[in-house]
């Protein structure tokens, strides 16, 4: 069953089309991953789920039936922009945010969550006092506490320091285990690959992408030569079947050309140097990204 | 409702537990009602250095009267009964002789002694003074003075000079003054206002003394009171939306609630704001004037009006400014929109003085009964002893009603579309555009 469903939605702001004849199937209980570069439609399209944004054209189903404004109260929403009250306190912030959704015990969550997160020291400070990391783990909890059936997130692991994403990623996680269909965008592809059930890509307002990681991969040949040689990344240049080279420093991803032979790029590479790794990969995340959205993409779509 | 509620309480608590609205709660009326506090404290602080003037009498008959005036008045007048304080200056007249040759060389060796601080001011009595007849052309009696226009001495010689006049015109005519002195009385004409039967004991009551407390300060302070509830609530809510806005809170709240709730209760946050304040300025003022033996002065009957136009006009102008408040994107535009958002509340400031004067009058009624500006002037109409006819507060009424409606329509169609929107000025274009095509 989907939680969410949209059909054919279209969304203009005066002549620029942001979201356009978009359909898309978010399964109960998943992770669905939004990517697409800065300006391509994730947010609209969230604010358009959370009936923020009214669309155009097309129609929005969530639980099951039409989008209405009752349905808010289902559905935590962290916005890209954070936005707390400076100066109350933390915890009621929590519980005014949290009450607004549901009466439902909401200030023992809020003290649950404080613990769970490491912030109970700071519920009776000020907001204006946090540092930007908790501040964010202040907004999250505020998106979480009145145990929402589905969590959007614009982008939460944004400004956050590893052991914070970790710990917003747990908690993300847990969320899904205990039944919560999680929906976030993020410009983090490793966090994506990691932890997404369903990657969506939405570029200049179209859909380009969607499915599981390995379904979208099986879209793109084996196409991509990892190595790590002693000479690195210059030993590597001009080698006949190789269209572009990612230099990461320690290794190196080499994108073939179409019916390239992989035995002759070893056999180039052994000729110039000690070769420490050599893997035939599927395109990272990254490199479709790059592949749908780069430079090289317009380049293309000039061409 | 829930929602709204909840919201709300927010917003009140936000604004009521500032250090900023109690101390605007003391302030305000301090600050509106400064002059007239300072005018009290300061009346008595009169300047009491004596002062000299010159007299050129070309009548020769006023100027030995004005020096015994001003001299009965230094034995007399000076002092105050009770503590003995000297409370006025003394005032002394020196008679200088007409310069018939060159009068003009002579006032202007009179100004330098006034510019020199020699002479305070001196006078010029015309030849013609004791019978001007038909000739009233140019002033018979001429005041000259470093700032004759506002002067006290001026204000006094009219009194001895036009009493020794009389008296001269009657020795003239042969007639002896204690033969005529019922001439001399001046009566005054008593204010009063209209005579009222009570209805519980059919007994015909008495008129009472019409005060100009009653008839321009009761109703001038009531409107003052609702002025000062608007400023206090009004522009607080343009700003609040414009904070929310700028700091992505509004999305937030967004997440959870609609663009009108939103809205509603920012509304109804202002209305409450409003509340309290009148209701601590009203409660506190009836106390303060029963305490002082003027409760017959307070208009209960204007009360019930008061609150309902104040909660309206709230809601009416703070619909507008929370729509101008979601278009701004930072605090420059919100400062160049609180003008025109309080603008309708200042128009009624501008005219008060000629509706409370005449309540009763075509432009009075026709001014009071505009939607914008109905709550101030028909709450100043309604606290002045004047008969309002019974049908104008509930026109006023209607025609406010429509406009809060018009005006919550139209404001909530804008702060839909605004809230949202980063970077685009508040362009008048554009706020038009939102309201009416969405």
């Amino acid at each position: 069953m989907s939680t969410i469903e949209l059909t054919n939605v279209t969304k203009t702001f005066d002549k620029h089309i942001a979201v356009s004849d978009l359909s898309l199937s978010v399964p109960k209980g998943s992770v669905y991953g939004f990517i697409g570069p800065n300006g391509s439609g994730k947010t609209t399209t969230l604010r358009m789920i959370m009936n923020i944004l009214y669309p155009d054209s097309g129609e929005i189903r969530v639980f099951g039936e039409k989008l209405k404004s009752s349905s808010c109260d289902r559905i935590g929403y962290m916005p890209e922009e954070r936005g707390l009250y400076q100066r109350m306190k933390v915890r009621d912030l929590l519980v005014f945010f949290g009450g607004l959704k549901s009466d439902n015990n909401i200030k023992s969550k809020v003290d649950q969550w404080l613990e769970r997160l490491e912030l109970s020291q700071w519920a009776n400070r000020k907001v204006e006092t946090l540092s930007k990391g908790m501040s964010q783990k202040v907004q999250f909890i505020a998106t979480v506490v009145a145990q929402p059936e589905l969590v959007l997130l614009d982008e939460p692991f944004t400004g956050l320091d590893p052991v914070n994403s970790e710990v917003i990623k747990d908690a993300i996680l847990e969320l899904q285990s205990n039944g919560t269909t999680i929906i976030f965008s993020t410009h983090d592809m490793n966090m994506a690959e990691r932890m997404c059930d369903f990657i969506f890509m939405i570029f200049k307002g179209k859909k380009v992408l969607d499915g599981t990681l390995s379904s979208i991969q099986d879209n793109y040949a084996n196409d991509t030569l990892r190595v790590q040689t002693e000479k690195g990344a210059d030993v590597l240049q001009h080698i006949d079947g190789v269209e572009k080279i990612n230099d990461y420093g320690n290794l190196q991803e080499l994108r073939m050309k179409q019916n390239a032979d992989s035995h002759q790029i070893l056999k180039t590479i052994l000729e110039r140097t000690r070769i420490r790794s050599f893997n035939i990969v599927k395109p990272s995340l990254h490199d479709i990204f790059i592949r749908i959205a780069g430079p090289e993409a317009k380049e293309t779509n000039h061409a | 409702m829930r929602k709204i509620l909840k919201y709300a309480r927010r917003e009140y608590l936000a604004a009521v537990r500032t250090k900023g609205f109690i101390i605007g709660l003391i302030l305000a009326p301090v600050l509106m009602s400064g002059g007239m506090i300072a005018f009290l404290l300061l009346k008595d602080r009169v300047d009491t250095t004596d002062k000299r003037m010159a007299v050129i009498d070309h009548s020769g008959v006023v100027a030995q009267a004005l020096v015994e005036a001003a001299e009965y008045r230094n034995a007399n007048d000076l002092l105050d009964k009770q503590s003995g304080k000297k409370i006025r200056p003394a005032y002394f007249f020196e008679q200088v002789k007409p310069d018939t040759n060159n009068p003009s060389r002579q006032l202007l060796e009179l100004s330098d002694r006034v510019r020199q601080n020699d002479l305070y001011a001196f006078v010029v009595i015309r030849s013609d003074v004791v019978h001007p007849g038909p000739n009233t052309e140019g002033p018979h009696i001429s005041f000259y003075a470093r700032s004759a226009a506002l002067d006290d001495v001026r204000d006094w010689i009219n009194w001895p000079i036009n009493n020794h006049l009389r008296k001269v015109r009657l020795a003239d005519a042969g007639i002896k003054e204690s033969e005529v002195k019922d001439l001399f009385y001046w009566v005054n004409v008593e204010g009063l206002n209209l005579i009222s039967l009570d209805k519980s004991t059919g007994i015909i009551g008495d008129a009472r003394i019409a005060s100009p407390i009653e008839s321009l300060v009761v109703p001038i302070v009531i409107m003052m009171i609702m002025f000062l509830m608007i400023m206090m609530s009004v522009p607080g809510i343009l700003t609040s939306v414009m904070e929310e806005k700028t700091q992505r809170i509004a999305e937030v709240l967004l997440g959870s609630i609609t663009p009108f709730e939103f809205m509603m209760a920012k509304l109804l946050a202002g209305v409450a704001v409003s509340l309290t304040s009148s209701a601590v300025y009203i409660i506190g003022g009836v106390m303060a004037v029963t305490y002082m033996g003027f409760d017959a002065y307070v208009p209960y009957h204007v009360l019930p009006w008061f609150f309902v136009y104040l909660l309206l006009t709230i809601v009416m102008f703070g619909s507008i400014s929370a729509a101008l408040g979601s278009t701004c994107s930072e605090a420059k535009d919100a400062q160049s929109l609180n003008f025109p958002a309080i603008l309708p509340a200042l128009i009624p400031m501008f005219i008060y003085f000629p509706v409370a004067k005449e309540p009763m009058s075509a432009f009075a009624t026709w001014a009071s009964l505009i939607p914008p500006f109905t709550p101030l002037l028909m709450v100043l109409r309604l606290g002045t002893p004047a008969s309002i006819p019974v049908w104008q507060p509930y026109v006023g009424l209607v025609g406010v009603l429509l406009f809060t409606l018009f005006f919550v329509w139209a404001g909530s169609r804008i702060f839909r579309i605004a809230i949202l929107m980063q970077g685009t000025p508040p362009k008048l274009s554009n706020i038009m555009r939102w309201a009416f095509r969405g």
